[in-house]
């Protein structure tokens, strides 16, 4: 079998994701500024960008790029974090699912299709709000709003893979259900995890986003993109940049994330 | 009255503003009226909450309320000098505590019965009574024999005198300098008992009043139409025929109505106001005033550390409002004190404290505050409260202090703050309800309202005992000397970070005239003409439109 050398869209998302990373774990190097305090007498009355301020600064007298920079250690935490407990919870409920089937893919699919009937955003808002806005509280809330539809594809492969022969023959041999799962389910679908777990990330990046346009993000001073776009409401038509360039940035990490997920997929379909 | 500390946003603009702020469909006023009518076109968030004078306590029920009906005595129409209204004329004893009013006679209901010192007695007598339920109680019980009345002891209250019909006196039971400015509310407004008894509770349905205009239409969540008084006292008023109110258009499709030339003055909404001032077209439409209103940081007094003085000056100190009025795009007056310009007693040579971040941190050491003190400060969940919450958390981090920010719903603000050790601190506003320095000071200062309006918890046995002394002086010049002094020691101890006093913009029409902001009250829509030169207005129908 020949195996593809990666695609452009893994290469374009790849490279993406990575200049995140960096700029996230390197923030206070790349950032010009304090992110938090003024660096321009511009209260109330936005600077535009120019050479000092490439990206202006806000009401605030803050500087927008510098505030960008930091930006992407909110949404990268939250979006990575958030991907990963969403990832193990709802693999580890789709495999259940698909493999024992019985009461058990019942309990766990009703569970599963409740949670689907709600708007994500508005079970994450209801959340955060008992909650307490926090980095962890908006992780874990952002977890458990996005683990259902990574449970149902797995279900689905799962329930696939489990009649397989070479499954069968591994049963016939006595392996237990957990090196059953592990083994030999877990593997074959694996692919198909890596492709959602990019695009998921996607997903819990918007939702971070989101709840913080709607205040209920990580509080301040820390900056995050959402709510950036969120304070600069008020500057919309003055300042346009201002809610511009956060949006972008927005765009370009889940486009990235995004990018990666079709670039596995196009692998895993062109294998 | 509690204002939330907006100054961008809807809320402390809604004293005066809010309500002025309307908007209906263009053709419509041309359908219930003929073509040539002056309409004035307005558009609410809400619906009236009430017009019941006896009932009303905010701003959208007395905008219309106060054209509706009649006191004695009235404001003018953008100061806080008293008018005669009912009253043609009026004596004050020298101790303020007997006040004898000599009516006009040709004041008439809408149904057109004569209004006379009978009915203003029937009206403040039922605000007494407990039935009622009429939170304008308070402001009469220091009348002879209210209390008596109330509990249903007496048939009339003894301080309330009507020797003829046209003269009416007023007897208290100790004096009350400010009685007049309680009689120019409108819970003290003339209601013909008649038509109050006939329709019980419904009454604010059925409004029947002596006013410029009378009510023609109330839909629930509709419209609100009233129309001209043709029989008002004061010949050639109202100038305008009717006003239509269309309910339930929020601020941002007032905007758009407004701009469509459908409605004819509206409140600006945050996300446009900096584009209209940077519009020359709109920005000489806007009309503005400084509020009676005094936004602040309070600081409780009985929670560590800002039980010391030196703590809560140095947050004074810190704490740049300049930057803060800035950001609200001068939509504000920088505080000094608690009294907003324009107040009786309002004392401009009053130094507060001046922004200087190196004083703050060295009064912080010496209170022994460490850096990285990391107090919390509860204010409403409001996008320009944020960003207020924010110039000041930046202010704070530059003296060592990082100040958390707690967004909370505006009612468990008001209900956090009352409990005693729950809140260091806070963001909050006061708007007056009389334009007497006894309404701030002693409402939020004194200790009989810990757990009321004093949120800070501050008292100060001098300022008790001035207090005290104060609110029964009647000459003005000493009075008000008096609350000056007061003012000093509690800006010295310094319970509030001084922040501003939120300044209040409307919007009108090229040809809406005659628009006056008042300082505490609603705009008075009595007031407002149209230009009849002027008149590209909109006509439009739409599928919005509701039929009559």
């Amino acid at each position: 079998m020949r195996r593809a050398g990666p695609n452009w869209l893994e290469m374009v998302g790849g490279a993406i994701a990575l200049s995140l990373v960096v700029l996230a774990l390197f923030a206070p190097q790349i950032a010009p500024h304090d992110p938090t305090q003024a660096v321009a007498q511009t209260f109330g009355d936005p600077g535009p960008p120019s050479l000092a301020f490439p990206c202006g600064t806000d009401q605030l007298g803050r500087d927008v790029l510098s505030r960008l920079i930091y930006g992407a250690r909110v949404s990268l935490i939250v979006g990575l974090s958030a991907m990963a407990v969403a990832m193990t919870v709802g693999v580890a409920a789709g495999l259940c699912a698909g493999f024992f089937g019985g009461w058990t893919e019942m309990v766990l699919m009703r569970i599963t299709d409740v949670m689907l009937t709600l708007p994500g955003l508005l079970l994450a808002m209801a959340f955060v709000a008992i909650l307490r806005p926090s980095l962890l509280s908006i992780l874990l809330v952002i977890s458990l709003v996005s683990w259902t539809g990574v449970a149902r594809v797995v279900r689905a492969e799962t329930l696939s893979m489990a009649s397989r022969d070479f499954v069968l023959a591994a049963r016939a041999l006595g392996a237990s259900a957990g090196r059953l799962m592990i083994r030999h389910v877990m593997p074959n679908i694996a692919p198909t995890v890596i492709v959602m777990a990019a695009l998921s990330t996607s997903g819990t990046l918007l939702l971070d986003a989101g709840l913080s346009f709607l205040g209920l993000g990580v509080p301040p001073p820390t900056p995050s993109w959402g709510r950036m776009v969120e304070e600069s409401q008020i500057y919309f038509r003055t300042a346009p940049w201002l809610a511009f360039f956060p949006g972008l940035a927005i765009l370009y990490a889940v486009l990235g994330f995004n990018l990666l997920g079709y670039g596995f997929l196009r692998r895993r379909h062109t294998r | 009255m509690r204002m939330a500390p907006h100054g961008l946003l809807a809320g402390a603009l809604a004293s005066a503003l809010a309500l002025v702020c309307l908007g209906c469909r263009a053709h419509q006023p041309a359908r219930l009226f003929p073509p040539d009518a002056a309409v004035l076109r307005l558009a609410l968030a809400d619906d009236v909450p009430t017009l019941d004078p006896a009932a009303g306590y905010d701003t959208a029920s007395w905008e219309f309320e106060q054209v509706l009906f009649d006191t004695l005595l009235r404001y003018a129409s953008d100061s806080n000098e008293l008018r005669p209204d009912l009253a043609l004329s009026w004596e004050v004893s020298p101790d303020a505590r007997v006040f004898v009013f000599h009516m006009r006679a040709d004041a008439r209901f809408t149904n057109g019965r004569p209004v006379t010192s009978a009915d203003l007695r029937y009206s403040i007598e039922r605000v007494l009574n407990p039935k009622t339920r009429s939170q304008g109680v308070q402001y009469f019980l220091p009348l002879l024999g209210a209390a008596d009345f109330a509990a249903g002891r007496a048939a009339h209250a003894r301080g309330i005198e009507t020797p003829d019909p046209y003269t009416i006196i007023f007897r208290l039971d100790k004096p009350d300098p400010i009685f007049l400015h309680k009689l120019a509310m409108p819970f003290a407004a003339a209601v013909p008992k008649e038509v109050v008894e006939r329709w019980g509770d419904d009454f604010a349905r059925h409004a029947v009043g002596s006013g410029p205009f009378m009510l023609k239409e109330w839909l629930s969540g509709q419209r609100l139409v009233l129309i001209k008084n043709p029989h008002y006292f004061i010949p050639g008023r109202p100038k305008l025929d009717a006003i239509v109110a269309l309910i339930g258009v929020n601020e941002e499709l007032q905007w758009l109505k407004f701009e469509a030339g459908e409605i004819d003055v509206s409140s600006i909404p945050p996300a446009e106001f900096t584009y209209v001032m940077k519009t020359p077209r709109l920005k000489t439409l806007t009309i503005h005033h400084v509020t009676a209103t005094t936004n602040y940081l309070g600081m409780n007094c009985r929670m560590a550390p800002f039980s010391d003085v030196r703590v809560r000056q140095a947050f004074n100190y810190a704490v740049n409002k300049q930057k803060l009025v800035a950001i609200l795009n001068g939509r504000g007056v920088v505080a000094r004190g608690v009294l907003p310009p324009g107040m009786p007693g309002y004392d401009p040579d009053i130094g507060g404290y001046p922004y200087d971040p190196a004083k703050a941190r060295r009064l912080l050491e010496q209170a022994g505050v460490r850096a990285g003190f990391a107090p919390v400060v509860w204010l409403t969940a409001d996008p320009t409260m944020m960003i207020l919450g924010q110039s000041i958390q930046q202010d704070l981090a530059l003296v060592g202090v990082d100040l958390l920010l707690k967004p909370v719903a505006w009612g468990p603000l008001l209900d956090a703050v009352r409990e005693p050790r729950a809140v260091q601190l806070f963001l909050l506003g006061w708007g007056a309800d009389f334009p007497d320095p006894q309404n701030f000071l002693e409402v939020l200062f004194s200790k009989a309202q810990w757990g009321a309006n004093n949120d800070t918890f501050y008292s100060d046995p001098k300022v008790e005992e001035l207090l005290a002394q104060a609110s029964v002086v009647a000459e003005p010049a000493r009075r008000y000397a008096l609350y000056q002094q007061i003012q000093q020691l509690i800006v010295g101890d310094a319970p509030w970070v001084f922040l501003y006093h939120p300044v209040a913009y409307v919007i009108r029409q090229p040809w809406v005239r005659g628009i006056r902001l008042h300082p505490l009250r609603p705009a008075r829509l009595d007031h407002i003409y149209l230009a009849p030169s002027v008149a590209p207005r909109g006509t439009a129908p739409s599928a919005a439109d509701i039929t009559p």
